[in-house]
C-alpha cells in the first residue's frame, strides 16, 4: 500500500501539483443477511481504493480509482483538475507533520479473524432471540464484521496508518397475530462485544409493546426521546449548522453565536475523535490531522464549529480534526467525530408524569438543516402517565425547532447508547407539539 | 464444476466527473474511474456474494461466492430457491446520446456552470451551489444458464440550491435535473432559469407562515404526489418486502385497494433517470402496472421473488457492485380527467401541497411520511396564505381510497432511492391530485 501511495504522489508532483494528498483504504467486510427468520446468504468483499487530491495555486483537484494500473492517470486528472480553476486565495495548505495521540479500543483481533460460523452464529442468536417472543417474525435483518486499514501522505510530511475494525447487528420485525406493528433494535462496535440476542429481544418486545393502540388529540406535552430518535434527529439539524464549512457560506443558524447560551444550562455536548472504543475513533481524521476532543457546547453555551483544514485556514483558527470521507472517492468535509450528548441523568419515564414517549422517527433526513425546523412521524411510541409508560399510540407526528429543542431540554435518561457516532441518553424536551 | 446450483457475475467499468459550483467560486473537480465484478452463487436456498475491484479474476471470485454458498448451505440449510428462467435480453430502444459529455472539454463545463449557477445569486440570496454530474458506465452481465448482455448508459444532470437569510431565518430553495442523457441536458432545461428559480422558492419561503397540523383535504402537486406514488405505493409493491411479510399489499393482487381514479406504473423502458434495458440479473425490462384503476394488479420482481409468487422479473437492481434487490424504475400515477382549478373549486377549504424535501415509509404498518417543500391555504377555493414546513403523513391505504380526483397534468421527477443502504436513479411523477383527507403536520 505505501508503495502504491508514494508512486501516486509523485505522480501529481511530476504532472504540476503543488501540493498532494494520497489517500488509500482496504477494507475486508464478511456480512450475512437475513429474511423472513432465515439466514438468506453471506456476502464477502475486498475493497482498495485510491484518491488522490492536487493542489496549484490553492485550487484542488481530485480523481480516484480502484485500478492500481491507472494511477498515473488518475494523478494526471487530478492536476489538470485543479489547473482548470481559478486560484483559491483562501487555501492555506495541507496539514504538515504533526504528532499523532494513542487511541484505544478500535482493533479487536477477534472480528479481525472472525471464521463465517461465528458470523453465522450471532446471526442466529438475533433471530432465535426475536422468535422466543411469540407472535413475531424477523423480516429482514443483518450481521457484519469488517476490517479496515488506511494511509494518509502527503506532500508537507504527513503519514498516517491505521487499521480498524467493527462489527453491527440489526433486526427489524413485524408481529402476525393482532394489531399489525413493527420495531427494530441494532447494535455497532469496534469490539466484538454485542449482546446479539438483546437486539433480536428488544426489536421482538418493543414490537409485540407497541400493539392495541390509542389515537390521541394534537396538543403540546413533554417528550421523552430515545437515544434512536434523538441521534436522527441531532444529525440531521444540528450537527450541519456547526459545520464551519455550512458557517463560512452563510447556511446556518449559528453564524456569529460563539458564546452565545444557546441550550438548557445543564447540557454539553463534546466532539471526540478519542473516545475509547469509538466509531468514529482514530489517531487522526481523514486528512491526516491529529485527533482531539472539541467542546461544542459547554454548559448551554456554545463554544466551538467543527473544522477541517480548509475551513479553519479561512478563519484563521486551527482545525478540529473533522476532516472526514465516506470512501476513496470522495476528497474530505467538515464531518463530526464521536458525537456526545451530555445532561444529568435519572430514571426519565419515572421522572415525568404525563407526556410521550418516542422510540424513532420517520423522515428525519427531511428536516430543514438550516432554520432546524422538523416534522417527523413517531414510530413506537407511547404514551407516559405517572411515571410510566402507558398505551402504545397508533399515529404521531412530532414537530419542532433544534434550537428550541435545546433550550427546552429539561431531562435525560441513565440510558446511554452509541447509536454509530452519536453518544446519547434518551432526552426529554418539554413543550413540544404532537399530532395524533 | 462450481458446484453450485446457480451463479451470475455483473461487470461494470466506467467513469464519473462531478463539478461543484459553491458561492460562485468552483470548490472541486473530481473525476473517477471505477471497475470491477460483483458474484454471485446459489446452492440450495443460500447465496454467497462478493464483489471485485479493478483489474481482477473473475473466476477466483466466482470460486469465492460458490464457496460461501455451499458453506452457508452446509450450516444452515433450507428450502431451494428458485430462479426464474429467463432468455438473454435485447437492447433496443437505448436513449441516443446527442452530445457525448466525454467529448466535451472541462473548461466547458466549468464555465457552462459558472455561468447559469450566477443566476441563482439574487438579493437576498445568502448562499447558492450548483452542481453538474455526468457518469458513464458499461455493465456485462453473464449467468450460469447462458443469458448474456451488454449496455452503456450515460447519466447526466444538474441541481442548484439557493438559501435565503432575513433576521435570522433560513429557507432554501432547490431545482435539479437528471437524466439518461448526454450534454443535451442543457438544450432540453434552461439551467440559467431554473437556478432563478430556486433563488425566488427561498426567498419567498421568508415570508411563509408555519403550518398548523391537523386532519384535512389537500391537493398534492404533481412533485410531491410522484413522492407519494414512489414512496407509499412503489416500496409496498417490492416483492422482497411482500416476501419478508414487511408489506400492507401482501395477499391484495386482484383486490381494489385504491379509488378507481387510481392507476400507478412502473416502467424502467421510459427515457428518464431510472431507466435500464435490462435489470442486474438479466432480466429484460417492461412497463409494469402496479394499480390498474384500484385494483392491485401487479409486484415488482427479480428471478427470485417471480419464481416464488409468479410474475415477471425485470426490476431487480444495485448500487455499483452491491447486492441486487428488488427496486423501482421510473413510477408514476397515470393521469386523469381533473384541473386543478376544478380541485381548488371542489375542496373548498383546505391546504395544496408543493414540491417535496423527501420521504420515508414503513411498508409493514403501511405508515409514510413526507416534507413538501412549500404550500398554501386554499380557503373557499383560493389560494392564501404561503406555508412553509409542512409535512404529511398517513396510512398507505387510506390516502389511496381518499383520492377523490385525479389531474391530467402528469409530470416526471428525478432523484435517487434509498433501500438497504444503495442508492439508485429514479424517476417520479404524477399529475395533481385531490385527496379528502390527510394528516398534516407543521409546527
Amino acid at each position: 500500500m505505501y508503495d502504491l501511495a508514494e508512486k501516486a504522489l509523485k505522480a501529481a508532483i511530476k504532472y504540476g501539483a503543488k501540493e498532494a494528498e494520497v489517500y488509500i483504504m482496504k477494507s475486508q467486510k464478511t456480512s450475512v443477511s437475513i429474511q423472513k427468520d432465515m439466514i438468506e446468504g453471506a456476502k464477502e468483499n475486498i475493497t482498495t481504493g485510491i484518491g488522490i487530491r492536487a493542489i496549484v495555486d490553492g485550487a484542488v483537484g481530485f480523481s480516484s480509482t480502484n485500478i492500481m494500473s491507472y494511477i498515473d492517470e488518475a494523478a494526471k486528472n487530478a492536476v489538470s483538475s485543479a489547473k482548470t480553476q481559478d486560484a483559491d486565495p483562501d487555501w492555506k495548505e495541507l496539514p504538515s507533520y504533526q504528532k499523532y495521540p494513542t487511541v484505544t479500543g478500535i482493533l479487536d483481533k477477534d472480528i479481525q479473524n472472525m471464521e463465517l460460523d461465528e458470523c453465522i452464529g450471532h446471526t442466529m442468536e438475533m433471530i432465535d432471540a426475536a422468535r422466543a417472543t411469540s407472535g413475531i417474525i424477523v423480516t429482514s435483518g443483518s450481521f457484519s464484521r469488517s476490517h479496515g486499514e488506511r494511509l494518509i501522505l502527503n506532500s508537507n510530511g504527513i503519514e498516517v496508518s491505521e487499521e480498524g475494525t467493527g462489527i453491527s447487528g440489526f433486526v427489524d420485525v413485524i408481529t402476525n397475530s393482532g394489531e399489525t406493528s413493527t420495531a427494530y433494535d441494532f447494535a455497532i462496535s469496534r469490539k466484538n462485544d454485542i449482546d446479539f440476542a438483546a437486539i433480536g429481544k428488544n426489536a421482538a418486545e418493543l414490537a409485540k409493546k407497541s400493539q392495541d393502540t390509542i389515537s390521541i388529540e394534537p396538543h403540546r406535552t413533554e417528550v421523552v426521546i430515545h437515544p434512536f430518535a434523538f441521534s436522527d434527529l441531532i444529525e440531521n439539524t444540528f450537527i450541519p449548522s456547526i459545520d464551519a464549512d455550512n458557517v463560512q457560506k452563510g447556511r446556518s443558524n449559528l453564524i456569529g453565536r460563539k458564546d452565545d447560551i444557546i441550550a438548557n444550562e445543564k447540557l454539553s455536548i463534546y466532539d471526540d475523535g478519542l473516545l475509547e472504543g469509538g466509531i468514529d475513533t482514530g489517531i487522526a481524521d481523514d486528512e491526516g490531522v491529529a485527533s482531539r476532543k472539541t467542546t461544542v457546547i459547554e454548559n448551554g453555551v456554545f463554544r466551538s464549529y467543527l473544522y477541517d483544514t480548509y475551513t479553519a485556514g479561512k478563519d484563521g483558527v486551527e482545525s478540529t480534526g473533522n476532516a472526514s470521507r465516506n470512501s476513496y472517492l470522495s476528497t474530505p468535509s467538515v464531518g463530526s467525530r464521536n458525537f456526545i450528548i451530555d445532561f444529568p441523568n435519572c430514571d426519565i419515564v419515572a421522572d415525568t408524569d404525563n407526556g410521550v414517549y418516542v422510540n424513532t422517527v420517520i423522515g428525519a433526513h427531511t428536516a430543514n438543516a438550516i432554520s432546524g425546523d422538523f416534522s417527523v412521524e413517531a414510530r413506537n411510541a407511547f404514551t407516559i402517565k405517572d411515571g410510566k409508560l402507558d398505551k402504545p399510540i397508533k399515529s404521531l407526528m412530532i414537530s419542532g425547532n433544534i434550537f428550541d429543542m435545546l433550550k427546552n431540554i429539561n431531562g435525560a435518561g441513565t440510558d446511554v447508547r452509541k447509536v454509530g457516532g452519536t453518544i446519547t441518553p434518551s432526552i426529554r424536551v418539554s413543550d413540544m407539539s404532537v399530532v395524533g | 464444476m462450481h458446484s453450485v446450483d446457480f451463479f451470475d457475475t455483473r461487470i461494470i467499468e466506467g467513469t464519473t466527473t462531478s463539478i461543484v459550483l459553491d458561492n460562485g467560486k468552483i470548490e472541486q473537480i473530481s473525476v473517477n474511474f471505477t471497475k470491477g465484478a460483483a458474484v454471485r452463487a446459489l446452492k440450495g436456498g443460500s447465496w454467497g456474494f462478493t464483489s471485485a475491484d479493478g483489474d481482477f479474476d473473475i473466476e477466483k471470485a466466482i470460486r469465492a461466492a460458490s464457496e460461501l454458498a455451499v458453506s452457508m448451505d452446509d450450516k444452515s440449510p433450507k428450502e431451494k430457491v428458485k430462479m426464474q428462467e429467463i432468455a438473454s435480453p435485447v437492447v433496443s430502444n437505448a436513449p441516443k446520446v446527442k452530445k457525448n459529455p466525454l467529448d466535451i472539454s472541462l473548461e466547458e463545463k466549468v464555465s457552462n456552470l459558472k455561468e447559469f449557477g450566477k443566476y441563482a445569486k439574487k438579493e437576498g440570496i445568502s448562499s447558492s451551489s450548483a452542481v453538474y454530474s455526468e457518469s458513464s458506465y458499461k455493465v456485462m452481465y453473464t449467468d450460469s444458464t447462458g443469458v448474456e448482455g451488454e449496455y452503456d448508459v450515460v447519466r447526466t444532470g444538474f441541481a442548484i440550491s439557493a438559501v435565503a437569510s432575513r433576521d435570522g431565518m433560513y429557507q432554501a430553495g432547490r431545482e435539479s435535473r437528471f437524466g439518461v442523457t448526454g450534454y443535451e441536458i442543457f438544450d432540453k432545461y434552461n439551467a440559467a432559469e431554473l437556478a432563478e428559480e430556486a433563488a425566488n422558492s427561498a426567498l419567498q419561503l421568508l415570508d411563509a407562515k408555519p403550518a398548523k397540523g391537523g386532519s384535512m383535504p389537500v391537493i398534492l402537486d404533481p412533485e410531491l404526489a410522484g413522492v407519494f406514488a414512489h414512496e407509499a405505493v412503489g416500496h409496498a409493491s417490492e416483492a422482497d418486502l411482500v416476501l419478508e411479510g414487511s408489506s400492507v399489499l401482501e395477499n391484495r393482487i386482484g383486490e381494489s385497494i385504491a379509488s378507481p381514479l387510481v392507476t400507478i406504473i412502473d416502467d424502467p423502458t421510459m427515457h428518464e433517470y431510472g431507466y435500464f434495458p435490462f435489470d442486474d440479473e438479466g432480466s429484460q425490462t417492461e412497463k409494469t402496472t402496479l394499480i390498474d384503476n384500484g385494483v392491485l394488479k401487479s409486484y415488482l420482481h427479480s428471478r427470485e421473488t417471480a419464481a416464488k409468487l409468479g410474475g415477471t422479473p425485470g426490476h431487480c437492481r444495485a448500487q455499483g457492485h452491491s447486492r441486487p434487490i428488488v427496486r423501482m424504475s421510473n413510477t408514476y400515477i397515470d393521469n386523469g380527467n381533473s384541473k386543478l382549478e376544478e380541485m381548488l373549486e371542489e375542496i373548498g377549504n383546505g391546504m395544496y401541497l408543493i414540491g417535496s424535501r423527501g420521504g420515508q415509509v414503513n411498508t409493514g404498518e403501511g405508515v409514510f411520511q413526507f416534507n413538501a417543500e412549500k404550500g398554501y391555504l386554499i380557503e373557499d377555493g383560493k389560494l392564501t396564505t404561503l406555508i412553509r414546513d409542512v409535512s404529511l403523513s398517513g396510512k398507505i391505504l387510506e390516502i389511496l381510497n381518499n383520492v377523490k380526483m385525479v389531474g391530467n397534468d402528469l409530470k416526471m421527477n428525478s432523484g435517487r432511492c434509498g433501500k438497504g443502504g444503495q442508492l439508485v436513479p429514479v424517476t417520479d411523477g404524477s399529475p395533481h391530485l385531490m385527496i379528502s383527507e390527510a394528516m398534516v403536520g407543521g409546527a
